[in-house]
């Protein structure tokens, strides 16, 4: 097995060096203790040791003297005599995705600020999320009806304190009346309790235009909800999303369910719809690999394996929980795994390992009514099927009106990655599996 | 090589050290190539070269026997029994580690085996061991305590402290310096006006060696005499090994910009673990079958361990908080009683402020025989301010301990007590007094618990004056207590009156918690009513010590004195002053602040110390946080001057809050 040579961190706080020179020559025997490469960290030059043994392999590709590397990059192999090297050099394994601030511009902050706008609670509509001016005049007006905004006008300038606001919302005073007090004029609660004392009758039903109704509710944002967002725009402001329907015969789908359940005893578990699509998905996937083409970097990257993300909707969110070697796994296994992921979901135990190198997403909306629906990519995969509900609708079948099931299919891909051809055949391959399910389930 | 003692090396120890080596070379260069592959996520500093030490000291002790150590530490772990898994798992990060993730390299615990962890500062290790040592004095048993520190802790302050309290209190400890001539990069020829270490111990009246660090069989035998001499209760050796680490610093650091390669190259020909087993060969002792077999099954144990640390979860970020304190307090020993029942009794018993304390401390080490209390003059004396009168006659000098003038030597001692099993009270006189040993404060005795993830307990109380008054000037007068509840880890207790100095104290003693108790020296003479019976007051729970509606006042030991005084005058203006005492800084209880701002809207905080980053910074933040609408008036604070306390009574008494200040901000803040 090739070892794999990779940029090590010198120091504390190296986060990317120089690549200096290989101190070894491509396909030079390298002994553990030997000095194998240059590198140049946060304070000088140095020889990196090899601690394994081994022909060294430099792929092409590879960096090359004076390039900036990252920690963790990989430079080369080391092989057995009679190894031959891989195919090509990996792509870098992508940052994990972190939850940030949002990004504004400064003009666009001070907007923020004179419209009190909080940004960390719009939805950034610009390129990887960013904010805009008109994001924030758009949530200023959600926040702020044209009563509340002409109120607040009337109190400019005048000062009152945070409690007195609180009792005169309580007793529904108009503060803006009053005038205060206090050392430098500043309204204080004695002055709103004086002022309700002398209104004759409770003032009800004179709540302002931008008061809050009671049952209406502020949620923070939690970081998951935040995260989703981010993930979300960025996916509708970087990809071309394409959404393809079709509508599948689902007749025999059900009928090989309906087997399943029959021969299953309450103890093990029925492989549900679910399984059965994710399992014919990744066969379809395996005849049309190219749909699960990653953009990265300016290069199209071909994962190798199939290891399928399942939509699951939790009480905190949307999460996507990944299903790996899919082809690998028998039916049940995969009923087994899918039941095992979707409990550590809703429990908010899933690991950041549990959440990613999905290489295709499958997002299911049956159980919930919904016949058809155009899905978000889950970057940085290019194509997503949504499933729609399982429904008996009268149909044609040579020349007869027949009840069959029926199921709605949307593909959303990426057109910078695939064409539409693509696309349709292997919807098309799909739809056949799924027509006739049986032989491609065994295994 | 050849002395008698090797001659006559049974094969059962010689393979025994011959394995201890192994396991620490082997998991070295393990950890090596893992750090260079990107698992090690911080530092790592190797013992590769070093081995015959740990191996040879650690196989005297027995797992009650106790190990401090220093940043360089992963051999003397192994060496003293930790299982390599645990170690590669904590340099890995993960939850299985030794230290479950919250420690790495420099920071490896495992108090079941008598590994009390080791540390990322160089020289406090020496202390720690001695106040295990003092423990065992304490307890009563022959367990030994052994430090392993580098070179570059003998040119610090911690390494001649320690071994002169080791020396004047006979104390069961083994000081082992492994000289690898460099501190970091800085060569010891270069640090040290004298070439050798082990020579300086005869200065302190202790046993010194100076011996090849590269000999196991000879480490083995003076080691061995050395920790037999300490069980017998004849007192602390001193042992330094003469070696050198042939990787760098720490891995990824360049190492020839201050040696050379020759001289590196030279010193791995010196390799211990190859000399005993060219030994062992030559005098037919072990034969090489059993040593390959040793090596085969070592090489197995670290694969093994670093499919473990690879294999093993990370801690959950959740659990990030956990074990910065005692997760399970021990319960009261006494009834709790938060509220004085006799505070506005006329009848009942008073007594001062300095009485109340001394009264819970004797109550407690009557009760306790582990307690043991240690400060300069606290013995025969009775301490500077009768702490600890007449308490000496009934538990003698171990138990009343009178120090040599070396605040951070005892205070890193009472570190080392308390996490081997007895309970010390440091007595410091004034708190001005252990800015020296700051270090051992922060840096250890507040971390311990939380980097031991909750296996060391830290029952020590650290006691003293604070305050300004009577021309005591700058170094007799700090407050200080904002620097303690800035450091997660402490307690820190400022009580006011005689009742809460009772009540506070019983419960420090019965805390595994370190606490700083901090007694204001204007208040010891104060009296007050305190109960005949005993109790304990909890920490955390304020106390209002006058009702009020108008505006609310927190303050702090003198300054309630102050406040209620100013709120008794006020109230004849028909101002009604709600005054609180936190008693306790941290814990902080904000609560019952925030339920009294509620009441009154306006709150002013009065405070001796200083305003940037003090108590009042903290309180008016957090009011402002939660309780934003119940304010009528800007928060205010009242503070001392930000300046070191003047000695000339004009210019003292404008440091501190005056009534006339309190009573000017109170009337203002109710007009705000």
């Amino acid at each position: 097995m090739a070892i794999e040579i990779v940029v090590p961190r010198l120091g504390w706080s190296m986060e990317e060096g120089i690549f200096g020179e290989w101190l070894k020559q491509p396909g030079e025997e390298v002994v553990p203790g030997d000095m194998l490469f240059v590198l140049e960290g946060e304070k000088a030059a140095q020889e990196v040791e090899s601690f394994d043994g081994g022909v060294l392999s430099i792929p092409a590709g590879a960096p090359q003297p004076g390039d900036t590397v990252q920690v963790g990059q990989l430079l080369g192999y080391l092989l057995a005599a009679d190894e031959t090297p891989p195919a090509e050099l990996p792509a870098r394994p992508a940052a994990a995705a972190t939850a940030e601030p949002a990004v504004a511009g400064p003009a666009v902050r001070q907007l923020a600020r004179e419209l009190n706008v909080d940004l960390g609670q719009v939805c950034g509509t610009g390129g990887g999320g960013r904010v805009s001016a008109a994001d924030v005049r758009l949530a200023a007006e959600e926040n702020e009806p044209a009563a509340a905004a002409l109120s607040r006008d009337k109190s400019r300038g005048k000062a009152i304190s945070p409690r007195a606001r609180r009792v005169a919302r309580e007793l529904e005073i108009d503060w803006t009346e009053i005038v205060g007090t206090g050392r430098t004029g500043r309204i204080r609660e004695s002055d709103i309790r004086a002022a309700a004392s002398q209104l004759s009758a409770p003032r009800g039903g004179q709540r302002g235009g931008g008061q809050r109704a009671d049952h209406d509710r502020s949620n923070r944002i939690s970081p998951l909800r935040k995260t989703i967002a981010q993930r979300m725009s960025a996916a509708a402001a970087e990809t071309a999303a394409v959404t393809l329907h079709t509508e599948v015969d689902a007749t025999n789908l059900v009928n090989l369910r309906g087997q399943f359940r029959a021969a299953s005893d309450a103890q093990e578990g029925v492989p549900g719809y679910n399984d059965i699509l994710v399992k014919l998905t990744a066969l379809a996937l395996g005849r049309h690999p190219d749909l699960q083409s990653q953009w990265r970097e300016g290069a199209l990257w071909v994962p190798g394996d199939v290891h399928i993300a399942i939509g699951i909707d939790t009480d905190q969110g949307l999460l996507a929980p990944v299903i790996r070697d899919v082809p690998a796994r028998s039916l049940r296994q995969l009923a087994v795994e899918t039941r095992r992921l979707a409990e550590r979901a809703r429990a908010g135990a899933l690991t950041v390992d549990e959440m990613q190198g999905g290489t295709f997403t499958i997002s299911n909306l049956g159980n919930y009514g919904v016949d058809a629906f155009t899905p978000i990519i889950n970057l940085p995969q290019s194509a997503i099927l949504g499933v729609g509900r399982i429904r008996q609708l009268p149909v044609v079948v040579g020349e007869q009106v027949l009840p069959r099931f029926v199921v709605s299919l949307s593909l959303t891909f990426d057109h910078r990655v695939h064409d539409g051809g693509p696309a349709a055949r292997f919807l098309h391959t799909l739809r056949e599996f799924i027509e006739q399910p049986g032989p491609w389930l065994i295994d | 090589m050849a002395s008698t003692t090797e001659r006559q090396l049974d094969k059962t120890t010689a393979t025994d050290l011959y394995r201890r080596m192994q396991v620490i070379r082997q998991c070295e260069e393990q950890l090596a190539k893992s750090h260079q592959r990107g698992l090690i996520h911080g530092a790592c500093h190797t013992y590769v070269g070093e081995e015959a030490i740990a191996s040879a000291v650690c196989a005297h002790l027995n797992a009650d026997d106790v190990v401090f150590s220093t940043h360089r530490g992963h051999g003397h772990a192994l060496a003293k029994g930790m299982p390599p898994r645990e170690l590669v798992a904590e340099l890995y990060g993960r939850e299985t580690g030794c230290s479950q993730g919250r420690g790495g390299s420099m920071h490896l615990f495992k108090p079941e085996i008598g590994m009390m962890g080791t540390s990322g500062i160089v020289a406090p290790c020496i202390l720690q061991a001695c106040g295990g040592g003092y423990s065992f004095k304490i307890l009563k048993t022959d367990q030994v305590a052994v430090a392993f520190f580098g070179d570059g802790a003998v040119n610090n302050g911690a390494f001649h402290e320690g071994l002169n309290m080791a020396s004047i209190w006979n104390l069961p400890v083994l000081l082992v310096c492994e000289n690898n001539q460099f501190a970091t990069e800085v060569p010891f020829a270069y640090s040290s006006g004298i070439p050798d270490v082990g020579r300086r111990a005869a200065n302190y009246g202790i046993p010194g060696h100076e011996l090849d660090g590269n000999n196991v069989l000879k480490i083995y035998e003076v080691a061995g005499q050395a920790i037999e001499r300490a069980r017998r209760g004849e007192g602390a050796t001193l042992i330094e090994c003469k070696t050198y680490r042939t990787r760098a610093h720490a891995e990824g650091m360049g190492d020839f910009s201050y040696r050379t390669r020759d001289d590196v190259a030279e010193w791995k020909t010196r390799c211990p673990i190859q000399r005993l087993r060219d030994h062992l060969l030559q005098e037919g002792i072990v034969g090489a079958d059993d040593l390959d077999a040793i090596e085969a099954e070592v090489r197995e144990t670290i694969a093994e361990a670093h499919r473990f640390g690879e294999e093993s979860a990370y801690p959950s970020a959740e659990s990030v908080t956990r074990h910065v304190y005692c997760e399970q307090p021990a319960p009261p020993r006494s009834p709790i009683l938060n509220q004085n029942p006799l505070a506005t009794a006329t009848d009942a018993r008073e007594i001062s402020y300095v009485e109340a304390g001394h009264e819970a401390l004797s109550e407690e080490m009557r009760r306790n025989p582990h307690i043991f209390v240690m400060g300069e003059g606290i013995g025969k004396r009775g301490g500077n301010f009768n702490t600890t009168m007449g308490l000496y006659d009934l538990y003698g000098p171990e138990r009343l301990c009178d120090t040599p003038i070396c605040e951070r030597g005892f205070v890193g001692l009472g570190g080392g007590a308390a996490m081997t099993g007895s309970r010390p009270v440091i007595d410091f006189m004034f708190a001005d007094f252990i800015m020296d040993a700051v270090g051992e404060l922060v840096n250890q005795i507040a971390k311990i618990q939380y980097m031991s993830s909750g296996r060391i307990k830290m029952p020590i109380l650290l006691r003293g004056c604070i305050g300004i008054g009577h021309s005591a000037a700058t170094h007799h007068s700090g407050n200080y207590y904002p620097l303690y509840a800035h450091f997660p880890g402490f307690r820190v207790v400022v009580p006011s009156t005689p009742f809460d100095a009772k009540g506070l104290m019983k419960r420090a003693l019965n805390c595994d918690d370190p606490v700083m108790f901090l007694e204001h020296r204007e208040l010891l003479q104060v009296k007050g009513t305190v109960p005949d019976e005993e109790y304990e007051i909890e920490f955390g729970k304020a106390v209002i010590a006058r009702e009020g509606t108008a505006v609310t006042v927190v303050a702090l030991a003198r300054m309630i004195h102050e406040s209620l005084a100013v709120a008794e005058s006020l109230a004849g203006e028909g101002i009604s002053v709600e005054v609180i005492d936190p008693r306790t800084v941290s814990p902080l209880d904000t609560d019952t602040v925030l339920q009294s701002v509620h009441k009154t809207g306006r709150l002013l905080i009065v405070d001796e110390t200083f305003g940037p980053y003090s108590l009042g910074a903290e309180v008016a933040a957090r009011v402002a946080d939660d309780a934003f609408d119940d304010l009528d008036a800007p928060i205010r604070r009242l503070n001392g001057a930000f300046t070191p306390t003047p000695y000339s009574p004009t210019l003292e008494q404008a440091v501190v809050p005056t009534r006339e200040a309190i009573r000017e901000a109170i009337q203002t803040l109710v007009a705000e």
